[in-house]
């Protein structure tokens, strides 16, 4: 209560809203306060050099949300955009929810099991929620997969998401007016400040800050400390001995989310992939005959090194890093197999 | 996010491919799939016009198919090929649309799926000279043939489906001894061996007194093994009597008979593509 009453209660204009921003004069509390216009406030030049382009005629969050779940929107000048991509929207490997129950970790098991909770796919792709608020992109092992095309988008999140338009998701490139619609509806799924379990002595001290001039970076430094401000990437190779695997052993219970919330969000009739799974026998006997082979339908060789374009196919299937699946989570995987396929 | 498989979910794949052997299979493309296919019928694998002399059929092309398909929603596919044509009418040009309007629920309330089929043929063969035969083409419209066909099938089990169908051909110009229209059935089956392997059988009966294996008709029986390689490739191997290719030719001209050795060895590439 007697925080409370210290934090300065004055208008909010700010809430969910980018155009709102200018208008921000008095601040206090609000669970639901963007962190990445908070951080705007406060100074943070990271956070700066991601604003929309408010210049670009056409673009709005709305149709940034119907491009990322459908692949496109109503064009600047009336009529439907043509798709994207072919193949794949953003949602087919991004989440656009919170998908970790502790923002400041990386563990993929606490996410399948948060994510299967909140009836949510597991994905190999960072979740979208919480994207403007990262501040590298592309990182770790994604220059062995992109090389040099890595550069433009590593530190700028407008080349991030070109790179992912026409490299991940074998598309077109993005028109400005869809770019910056995109970015809007990412400002609008930044991480809120409740996302960051701030105690009141820590609220206080970031209001305090938001209304006062001084160097702020404290302010900064506690809202970054929160999150994590880049999602690793490390590619992992399949076990040596695929029919032995990796040296784990599994449990079937996580295997089973795994399979499906990850393996049927894209297989399950033909989603997003050619290859059709579903949860019946005759699926999980090829998995696992084929699981321990050298081959393409190898699951250790799928997750872990994706499927590569084909001669006139453009579509593919991206690989799992071990910041997303875990080796023990690919035994897991397995014996869920396993036991279904008896 | 669970995927529910059975219940209200509607069955996938009754049979792998939009055809069985020689018939449209209850399948459709899925929206925006493009499927281009490739279909082959050699020369007869024993008989007279079979053996050594032509390598056991592999040396004749009975009939050819070259097409394209494309679903434009995941239960309205159309498709136009090309075929070389093994009835009296030659150097054909088919176009389909195949339209299913019912599909099978696990356990709902729909026991089967149910697909409609409306095919036509033009036969772009040089106009002959001679009077009387059935490529004089007095009028272009003789050019013209049509097939309308109801499918109706179920999947039983993930290794057993079983198709029936009941078709009809109108073809506007026939010899002076046919008929112009022609009822016929179907029936198909796959059985699946594995996830990728499974075997297939169809059949087609003409129903009309004049389509007796007395005066050289019979039906086009077809068994075969289709492997799906993953990556969306499907590759069929037939054997089958009917020389023809589609059902404006099969149904009416099959004048092949098993039992005399003219079957012959067929395959499919179906190679499809997201547009």
């Amino acid at each position: 209560m007697r925080n409370a009453v210290t934090l300065i209660i004055l208008s909010i204009f700010l809430v969910g809203s980018v155009a709102s921003w200018d208008e921000v004069h008095n601040k206090s509390w609000d669970d639901q306060l963007g962190v990445a216009s908070v951080l705007r406030e406060l100074g943070d030049s990271v956070v700066i050099s991601k604003l929309p382009d408010f210049t670009v005629k056409g673009a709005s969050a709305e149709k940034g949300k119907s491009i990322i779940e459908m692949g496109f929107a109503e064009k600047p000048g009336g009529g439907k955009s043509g798709k994207q991509s072919s193949h794949f929207v953003c949602t087919s490997c991004h989440n656009t929810s919170q998908e970790d129950p502790d923002l400041t970790v990386n563990d993929p098991l606490a996410r399948l099991k948060y994510t299967a909770d909140k009836g949510m796919p597991f994905l190999q792709a960072t979740t979208l929620y919480g994207a403007v608020n990262r501040e590298t992109y592309y990182n770790g092992d994604y220059y062995l997969k992109y090389g040099e095309l890595v550069e433009p988008a590593r530190n700028d999140i407008r080349g991030a998401i070109q790179l992912c338009a026409t490299e991940c998701a074998q598309g077109r490139a993005l028109d400005d007016w869809e770019m910056e619609s995109i970015l809007l509806y990412l400002w609008d799924i930044d991480l809120k400040l409740v996302d960051l379990n701030l105690n009141e002595e820590e609220k206080e001290m970031v209001v305090d800050h938001l209304n006062n001039s001084n160097d702020h970076q404290e302010a900064i430094d506690l809202i970054k400390s929160r999150y994590l401000l880049k999602s690793d990437a490390t590619f992992v190779y399949p076990p040596d001995d695929r029919k032995q695997g990796y040296d784990h052993a599994g449990n079937a219970e996580n295997g089973k989310l795994i399979y499906e919330n990850s393996c049927l969000h894209c297989h399950y009739k033909q989603k997003y992939s050619f290859f059709h799974l579903d949860s019946r026998k005759l699926s999980f006997k090829h998995l696992r005959a084929k699981a321990g082979s050298y081959s393409r339908q190898s699951i250790y060789q799928v997750i872990r090194w994706g499927v590569p374009t084909k001669s006139g196919k453009s579509s593919y299937m991206p690989q799992y890093t071990r910041e997303k699946l875990t080796d023990e989570m690919v035994e897991d995987l397995r014996a869920y197999i396993e036991q279904q396929a008896q | 996010m669970a995927v529910a498989v059975w219940g209200q979910e509607t069955v996938f794949q009754t049979f792998k491919d939009t055809r069985v052997i020689n018939s449209h299979s209850v399948e459709t493309l899925k929206a925006g799939r493009m499927d281009i296919r490739i279909s082959h019928r050699f020369g007869d694998i024993a008989g007279t016009a079979g053996g050594w002399q032509t390598f056991y059929g592999l040396e004749n092309a009975s009939d050819i198919m070259i097409g394209a398909e494309y679903g434009f929603t995941d239960n309205l596919m159309m498709g136009i090929n090309r075929t070389k044509g093994a009835g009296p009418l030659k150097q054909n040009v088919h176009g389909f649309l195949k339209f299913r309007l019912i599909t099978q629920e696990y356990e709902g309330s729909q026991p089967f799926s149910l697909a409609f089929l409306a095919l036509g043929s033009g036969s772009t063969m040089p106009k002959s000279e001679i009077e009387g035969v059935l490529n004089f083409f007095e009028k272009s419209a003789h050019r013209f043939s049509y097939h309308l066909q109801v499918i109706m099938a179920r999947q039983f089990s993930e290794r057993f489906s079983f198709q029936i169908s009941g078709g009809w051909t109108y073809r506007n110009i026939v010899p002076s001894d046919d008929q112009n229209d022609l009822v016929s059935v179907g029936a198909a089956t796959r059985f699946q061996l594995t996830k990728s392997i499974g075997i297939i059988v169809d059949a087609n009966f003409p129903i009309s007194e004049l389509r007796t294996t007395e005066n050289g008709y019979y039906p086009a029986l077809g068994v075969g093994f289709e492997w799906e390689t993953g990556g969306g490739h499907v590759f069929q191997l037939n054997v089958t009597n009917a020389t023809g290719i589609a059902e404006t030719d099969f149904i009416p001209y099959t004048q092949t008979n098993w039992a005399d050795g003219q079957y012959r060895l067929g395959f499919t590439i179906s190679r499809l593509f997201t547009l």
